[in-house]
């Protein structure tokens, strides 16, 4: 032992020990991060999440009910070089004139060469509480408020109201985002549950979960959704409709899961480790819980990927009906809302910006849902 | 050990186990008596089929569905620690406990072990060793430790309280006590990073984490080679020796249960045909079917050239249409017409500690 101790390098021993003892994660990780779809849908979500959920008042220029004068402007143009030909390293943009015209009732809105206002980055702007704790003022981007009050930066046009469209679909794609998150962990509580249930005991359980499943299928989804949506009470605030809306998405998207989570109990109650378990005196529900449905995580967790942008699709055209969240409330769906009228398209186009955050969003998942796929079956080639 | 000898642990009586499938009713177990004592190992014979692991099934009340238990007793003498000062005797019938309920769960894996046939996949594939250790004490509130240890900590959590580290050194304790290598390691190595026989390893752990007073061993070795086998049984025995552990052992390799077993129960289609001491039973083999048995098993000197190795003829029955009088009477070498096909043999005395079902050794 001594003399191999001697010979080999340290390092040796440890990188085969370590090659040895590679678990099931590691090597999901890694085939995982070998996939450059999947880990750029992955990055893109970190970034949507990070940005829009926890830190939109910092990434928006303006808090979210700042409304200015500047009402249905398109997205203000950000210049380099000035009127006289002059390069400048810091971005600028110029002071916007308003005009009326008093028989159609359009603003149009021309540029005062005159007055230019650099973009700053870190500007103090409107105070908010980041985290919803430390009070600061401090914004990614913006003119500096304090000494130009009256110059604006529109990056996506603003609305009827004057407030800046990319200040909203900051705070829209924060509901929009968490409720196909929230409401997907509630599709896998219920669905995963139920369906480790249904297959476990098999029987008259089975029986009523799986009916009550193909019943709820059976339904036509979108009536479904108005008739639950329609029964939330218009003086609730926006915060209990917010959370009612995200059960009412579960509500109708467990049933798939727990078909499937059923079907994969089916062949592993049958494993050995299940009478193993069960001669060693484990209860039914640690069976269940803590034997049977780990087996289950990764198609899980590759079908929940792969329906949060139903739900979030689902959330938008809710409320796109007006039959999801309503205003003050913000989310992408409220956002389509308001843009969803020939006036506005016509008027506004720039409204229509909420789109290809939908999209990307969506096919992020998507790519992320696929990765996850392939990388939870490390064993598997293709 | 100090106890007095041939103390009985569980007593089977008269068990019967049907299935009601959907062409009759099959009896997998039919009027079956044993008696194990404890501290001594009773091997159970017989080829697949006979019932020998539905008598196992039965003792810890896990008969899977559609069978039932619809007639005999099964009564184990239960001895608990009343927290070390005294031990309290009690008489628990098995096959009246609810199989869900507390009590026999607290049996399960606590006070009966149960170790089984393929140990690739008795344990669970997303657990260390170290957890199943651990849980398996758990589940009995013992003082516990073990990963394969996971495995085994899952026995050892069930039947004592302890922490973490505890459960730990107590899944370490039980991988090196069933001679696992680096069991500081391998507590948490998961099932797939294990071999065959490390694996049954664990699970003769988990089996062991909570001191359990009997082990059922279902054909323990069956799927392993002929070395780890030996490696597997040698620790059995050593292990049996030491907490005064009754075993049951499973099998249908003779080699095997002539190492193991003090005494020998030889089953033939859900019934028990003989049951004598290993020496006795394999010296003096009373029924036509154990003495078949024994001949099939190949000798290595005394074999002749050309000569063919010894098989039972004929085919075990249809379990739905059983034979009439004896089961075994269509294969046996000795039958005898118009009594061995009408009349059902009894449970005989021939010696002492010799019993057969036979009615060669009856007067009718």
């Amino acid at each position: 032992m001594a003399v191999v101790e001697q010979t080999q390098p340290v390092a040796a021993p440890s990188a085969k020990q370590k090659q040895v003892g590679q678990s099931y994660w590691s090597l999901v990780w890694w085939k995982f991060k070998r996939n450059r779809t999947a880990v750029i849908g992955g990055i893109i979500l970190v970034t949507f999440y990070l940005s829009f959920v926890f830190i939109p008042e910092f990434i928006s220029p303006y808090a979210l009910e700042n409304t200015s004068d500047y009402a249905e402007a398109g997205p203000t143009r950000i210049h380099f070089v000035d009127a006289e030909g002059e390069f400048h390293a810091r971005p600028f943009v110029y002071g916007m004139e308003q005009k009326v015209d008093f028989v159609t009732r359009s603003r149009t809105y021309t540029e005062d060469t005159t007055r230019m206002y650099p973009i700053q980055f870190f500007v103090r702007g409107d105070p908010y509480k980041l985290f919803g704790l430390i009070p600061t003022d401090l914004h990614l981007y913006g003119v500096d408020q304090k000494s130009n009050p009256e110059a604006i930066v529109l990056l996506m046009g603003s609305d009827a109201l004057g407030r800046d469209w990319f200040t909203r679909i900051m705070y829209g794609g924060r509901l929009s985002l968490t409720i196909g998150l929230i409401g997907q962990i509630l599709t896998i509580v219920f669905g995963l549950s139920l369906g480790v249930i249904s297959g476990f005991y098999g029987g008259a359980v089975d029986q009523v979960i799986q009916r009550t499943t193909e019943f709820l299928n059976a339904f036509p989804q979108i009536p479904l959704f108005m008739a639950l949506a329609a029964a939330i009470p218009t003086f609730w605030s926006p915060l209990a409709v917010f959370f009612i809306l995200s059960i009412i998405l579960s509500f109708v998207g467990w049933g798939g899961l727990a078909r499937q989570v059923r079907g994969l109990i089916l062949s592993l109650r049958e494993r050995e480790y299940v009478l193993a378990a069960k001669s060693a005196g484990a209860s039914d529900g640690r069976i269940m819980f803590r034997h049977l449905m780990p087996g289950t995580m990764s198609h899980v967790i590759v079908i929940a990927t792969l329906a949060i942008p139903g739900m979030i699709l689902a959330e938008t055209a809710l409320s796109w009906l007006g039959l999801g969240l309503r205003p003050p409330l913000t989310s992408w769906g409220v956002l389509l809302f308001d843009a969803a009228t020939v006036r506005a398209i016509h008027n506004t186009p720039w409204e229509l910006w909420t789109v290809p955050f939908i999209i990307v969003t969506v096919l992020a998942y998507n790519m992320l849902g696929d990765g996850l796929r392939d990388a939870l079956d490390p064993y598997g080639t293709r | 050990m100090n106890a007095p000898l041939n103390e009985p642990l569980i007593e089977v009586k008269d068990l019967r186990v049907e299935f009601d499938v959907r062409d009759g009713i099959v009896k997998a177990v039919d009027g079956l008596n044993l008696t194990i004592y404890r501290g001594k190992t009773l091997g159970v014979i017989g080829e697949s089929g006979c019932g020998k692991s539905m008598t196992a099934r039965a003792i810890l009340n896990m008969i899977p569905k559609p069978g039932k238990i619809t007639q005999g007793k099964i009564i184990y003498h239960r001895r608990m620690q009343n927290n070390g000062k005294s031990q309290l005797d009690d008489i628990v019938e098995l096959t009246e406990l609810d199989p869900d309920g507390k009590v026999i769960r607290e049996i399960r894996g606590g006070e009966i072990g149960m170790i089984f046939q393929e140990p690739m996949s008795s344990l669970t594939p997303v657990y260390t060793a170290g957890i199943h250790i651990n849980e398996a004490v758990s589940l009995h509130h013992l003082t516990p430790v073990r990963k394969v240890g996971d495995q085994i900590a899952e026995q050892v959590m069930a039947h004592r309280t302890v922490t973490k580290e505890e459960a730990r050194e107590i899944a370490i304790k039980m991988l090196r006590q069933v001679g696992i290598p680096k069991p500081d390691q391998r507590v948490d190595s998961y099932p797939h990073q294990l071999s065959g026989g490390q694996r049954q390893r664990v699970m003769i752990a988990i089996a062991l984490s909570c001191e359990p007073a009997m082990l059922i061993a279902d054909e323990p070795t069956t799927a392993l080679d002929v070395s780890i086998e030996a490696g597997i049984l040698d620790i059995m025995r050593e292990l049996q020796e030491s907490v005064n552990m009754a075993i049951m052992f499973i099998t249908h390799n003779l080699g095997v249960i002539a190492s193991m077993a003090e005494e020998i129960v030889v089953m033939y289609m859900g019934k028990a045909v003989e049951q004598a001491t290993v020496v006795e039973l394999f010296k003096n083999p009373k029924h036509p079917y154990t003495q078949a048995l024994l001949r099939s098993i190949p000798h290595l000197h005394e074999k002749k050239k050309g000569e063919r190795l010894a098989s039972i003829s004929g085919m075990t029955p249809d379990p739905f249409n059983l034979p009439t009088g004896c089961v075994f009477h269509p294969r046996c070498p000795m039958f005898m017409p118009g009594k061995c096909d009408k009349i059902v043999p009894k449970w005989t005395k021939v010696d002492e500690e010799h019993w057969v079902s036979c009615l060669l050794y009856e007067e009718v």
